[in-house]
């Protein structure tokens, strides 16, 4: 494998990630005309002719065009039907019925009726593989008229949904620009990342709490493991519980939520043995409060009020107690550290702690912290992606702004 | 006067402030003029002009006691506005820690004022589910398998408002209260997914966070905290006088009240905030003349 | 295998959700509905691990008359009490949980109004003695950033409220461009990079290189 490829220098590179993003661009184009074009090559039934039958009043003028369809992308168990309503329609103010049979000439039953304007109705319920034929009955009063029946129509699972391709594209391109830099990595090409300063201070913030002999609590958030937050947030835990450790400090974690708790507890009790301090662990470290968000806060403001913690690390996913959190711990003197992608919380972090790690900083941590090339190769493959994203939208503003809406189509998730 | 003292002003004489700012207006209601923002003219228009009489809307109470000063009143507006414009309601509770109470503690009230109400027929309450994404998921697809019984146990089957309600497909638009992530949710998983448009009705705190998804057209309106129920109240008495009655019943909290408070507790904050700047300047100029 | 087993559950459970994005198959949909429901009863069984190290912590503290013991009291009462009348409740004792049929209050519903409901609103109000402090403090036109930060925010509290519209109705009006313009595009920004940060550790959490959460090193 060439060690030089792609090219070293930045710049030289620019020019082959404009061409990844026209590729892509290209990729969106051919999908949105794909299904745009899979939709109008239908079935279609013949048209009908108007079939008045009410004679007393004027017949309503039937539907036409009228064709059932496997719904598309679905898991099965449902079948479309689309029609084409008369011009004036919702002057008339048209209703329809839509009926179904499982033979072709008799035995119409409805299932579903729609409103001038609508021309389509999704029939669910249905068993798959077992045919169906639908009509569409136009309603005005008294008078109806019944358009003529649809081809037989199965209802099938599928394997793929159509509609998520873009999805599926931008997946594809962020795995292996991730994982291309991680390989690269492993060869040891050392990768630059820009100093975070909330990170650099953690050192520090464990070494004021040694030497005025304090508590340090770190407070991973309130929500559960399923939160990525919260899991970057252990992975900073599990390198201040080292330090911890290391200086022989005093590390509180209280928890809101049993989850975290119980990964925070193994987090802790892993770091302390890997700093071959095992004998300085102790269970009530991180121990559990409430699952009660004010309480818990409640709880941990009480406690800094009275223990009055050197330092505190506030840092996960946080709501509403961001601020009676932070503001307390500034009230005693505190070092604080912060860190949350909440967006609405960040203010108020900014505002009451010392270091603040916004948004993906956070993320970035376990990679910061432990310099492994492969977590720091991650990062790099994740702004790439970064980059083609900014591109792309700089080019959604051009082609908007001059009426293309290809970027837009090609963007939108259903 | 020490200008140093000043700046480093402790902070229980904010507090303090604060206090009597909160408490005042509570015993004399001022009843400040309310303007309409556009992000809450939106949410009432979406259901003034785009719903019908017998139309579904599903209201989901994602918020428990500690915002229900914020949250009920915003709930309340809309029921009301719903059950004056003969729109049904599918109530649910997804938020872990009171949300089933709360959702019941308005039910009740709001229902309550509309006696020609028949649960079951104009409203129901389908309790709470553990799970909310989980939940919100399996609701487009089937909500008699989330929900199989209301919150007295009652098979949905034996409801005639569910008959006919199984997706969000049956239904015209979801408005949620919402204190935490779960409002977010609705905008960016259920209404991106599924299509059905969502009013979400959030804390003022969490509220810049919603502009996000209302900008981008994922979210039919915004209530942002006080505020933006204090709006919706106006905007429901202004459309029908009828409830301008039962806001004016003595004793009654309200959005609009509430407002009184926060105006003044603003302005005491500008106030500091601009004494703060002053201080700050002539503190800093003062060593400049000396040297 | 110890390590193995671990990152192999991580992997099965990180990538069936985002297979059954993309395949609407009902078995696979099933499947992942089903890795959703364990979840649940997952975090059930975590909630009594909660709760036993409460008891066991707080028990301790009593016993050993550490400081703040009489606190660890309240809290213990206070979880019998609350308890005893949710689970009696469940049980259809006392009436349920809710109010009964006359209006009146169950014990638990009574606790709930009268002690729950308060505390927490007396939490959730503390917010705005906090912000007042913390705003008083942080407002200051030190730089020319700041200074924009304070006007900003100047505004946005007046607009809110009926004052500014009395001054002048442009005042609402800077106060929604502020909130709907500058504001979500830094908002979004943001969320966009935040997503991203967030899309790369599961990536590397699903393919086993980020384990330091696991406890069981990091790295290869």
């Amino acid at each position: 494998m060439p060690r030089d490829f792609p090219p070293r220098s930045f710049s030289a590179r620019v020019p082959s990630l404009l061409f990844l993003a026209c590729v892509l661009a290209a990729l969106f184009f051919l999908v949105s005309t794909s299904q745009a074009q899979s939709q109008a090559a239908v079935t279609q039934a013949e048209e009908v002719p108007a079939q008045a039958t009410d004679l007393v009043q004027p017949a309503p003028p039937p539907v036409t065009d009228l064709r059932a369809i496997d719904t598309p992308s679905d898991e099965g168990g449902s079948i479309t039907v689309r029609w084409t309503e008369p011009a004036n329609a919702e002057e008339l103010g048209l209703t329809y019925q839509v009926l179904r049979s499982d033979k072709p000439d008799g035995g119409y039953a409805p299932v579903g009726q729609a409103g001038a304007g609508e021309q389509e109705f999704v029939d669910m319920g249905l068993t798959d593989g077992q045919a169906y034929y639908y009509k569409v009955r136009s309603v005005l009063g008294a008078g109806v008229a019944e358009s003529e029946a649809t081809r037989a129509a199965q209802a099938k699972g599928n394997w793929f949904r159509s509609y998520r391709l873009n999805a599926l594209v931008l997946l594809v391109v962020f795995s292996s620009s991730v994982l291309y830099y991680i390989t690269r990595a492993r060869k040891a090409k050392p990768i630059y990342i820009r100093k975070i300063a909330g990170l650099d201070a953690v050192d520090e913030a464990v070494g004021r709490a040694t030497e005025m002999g304090k508590k340090m609590f770190y407070i991973p958030g309130i929500m559960s493991v399923d939160e990525i937050q919260t899991i970057a947030s252990l992975a900073i835990l599990g390198h201040v519980a080292k330090l911890s450790a290391t200086y022989n400090a005093d590390l509180e974690v209280p928890n809101k939520d049993p989850l975290t708790f119980a990964a925070a507890r193994e987090t802790v009790k892993e770091a302390y043995l890997e700093a071959g301090r095992p004998d300085l662990y102790r269970e009530e470290m991180v121990n559990y409060v409430t699952y009660d968000q004010f309480a818990y806060t409640a709880s941990v403001t009480g406690k800094m009020v009275r223990e009055r913690p050197a330092t505190n690390f506030l840092i996960g996913s946080f709501y509403a107690e961001s601020l009676l959190l932070a503001e307390t711990g500034q009230s005693i003197g505190a070092i604080q550290i912060s860190g949350t992608a909440e967006v609405a919380q960040l203010p108020f972090f900014v505002v009451a702690c010392d270091y603040t790690l916004i948004g993906e900083e956070l993320y970035a941590a376990s990679a910061y912290l432990s310099r492994e090339p492969i977590l720091l190769g991650s990062i790099k493959g994740q702004d790439i992606t970064k980059f083609l994203l900014i591109v792309a939208l700089g080019l959604g503003v051009v082609l908007e702004s001059i009426g293309i809406k290809f970027m837009s189509a090609a963007f939108r998730m259903k | 006067m020490n200008l140093e003292r000043v700046m480093q002003v402790d902070r229980r004489i904010i507090y303090l402030f604060v206090a009597i700012g909160t408490i005042l207006p509570i015993i004399f209601v001022i009843g400040l003029p309310v303007s309409i923002t556009p992000p809450v003219q939106m949410a009432f228009d979406r259901i003034e002009n785009e719903l019908q009489t017998g139309d579904i809307v599903l209201m989901s109470f994602d918020y428990g006691p500690s915002s229900a000063p914020e949250n009920a009143p915003m709930a309340d507006a809309m029921l009301r506005h719903c059950f004056s414009k003969g729109i049904k309601v599918v109530v649910i509770a997804l938020y872990p820690l009171g949300g089933l109470s709360e959702a019941v503690n308005e039910l009740n009230k709001v229902t309550a004022e509309f006696p020609e109400l028949k649960y079951g027929v104009d409203y129901v309450n389908l309790g709470y589910k553990d799970g909310a994404q989980a939940a919100m998921k399996k609701m487009a697809e089937n909500i008699h398998e989330v929900f199989p019984t209301d919150v007295n146990g009652t098979p949905l089957d034996r409801l005639p408002i569910m008959k006919n309600i199984r997706t969000y497909r049956d239904m015209k638009l979801v408005v949620s209260l919402a204190t935490g992530i779960i409002g977010e949710w609705w905008a960016n998983l259920v209404n991106a997914q599924f299509g059905i448009p969502v009013i979400v009705g959030p804390t003022a705190v969490s509220a810049p966070k919603y502009y996000a998804y209302l900008e981008a057209k994922q979210m039919a309106g915004l209530l942002g905290g006080l505020k933006g129920a204090s709006e919706y109240e106006r905007l429901v008495v202004n459309r029908y006088p009828k409830l301008g009655e039962v806001y004016a019943t003595p004793g009654l909290y309200t959005a609009t009240k509430g407002m009184d408070v926060q105006s003044i507790v603003h302005l005491i904050m500008i106030a500091f905030i601009v004494l703060g700047n002053v201080v700050y300047f002539t503190t800093k100029r003062k060593p400049r003349k000396a040297s | 295998m110890k390590r193995q087993l671990p990152l192999l559950l991580t992997f099965l459970a990180g990538t069936i959700p985002i297979v059954a994005f993309f395949v609407p198959e009902r078995h696979v949909g099933l499947v992942s509905t089903t890795l959703d429901s364990w979840l649940i009863i997952v975090a059930g069984f975590a909630l009594l691990l909660g709760v036993v190290n409460v008891i066991q912590m707080n028990a301790n503290k009593i016993h050993r008359r550490s400081s703040g013991w009489p606190y660890a009291i309240v809290l213990l009462l206070s979880l019998a009490i609350m308890g005893f009348f949710g689970f009696a409740g469940a049980f259809d004792m006392f009436g349920g949980i809710a109010t009964r049929p006359d209006g009146s209050s169950t014990p638990f519903d009574w606790l709930y109004k009268f002690a729950f409901l308060p505390l927490q609103g007396t939490m959730f109000a503390l917010l705005a003695f906090f912000m007042a402090s913390a705003s008083y403090r942080a407002f200051r036109a030190r730089n020319v950033e700041a200074t924009i930060l304070l006007i900003a925010a100047l505004l946005v509290m007046f607009g809110r409220i009926p004052f500014g519209e009395m001054v002048s109705k442009w005042f609402p009006l800077a106060t929604e461009w502020i909130m709907g313009k500058p504001n979500m595009a830094a908002q979004r920004g943001i969320m966009i990079g935040a997503a991203l940060g967030a899309a790369s550790m599961a990536l590397r959490i699903i393919l086993g290189i980020e384990r330091s959460y696991l406890g069981i090193g990091k790295g290869e």
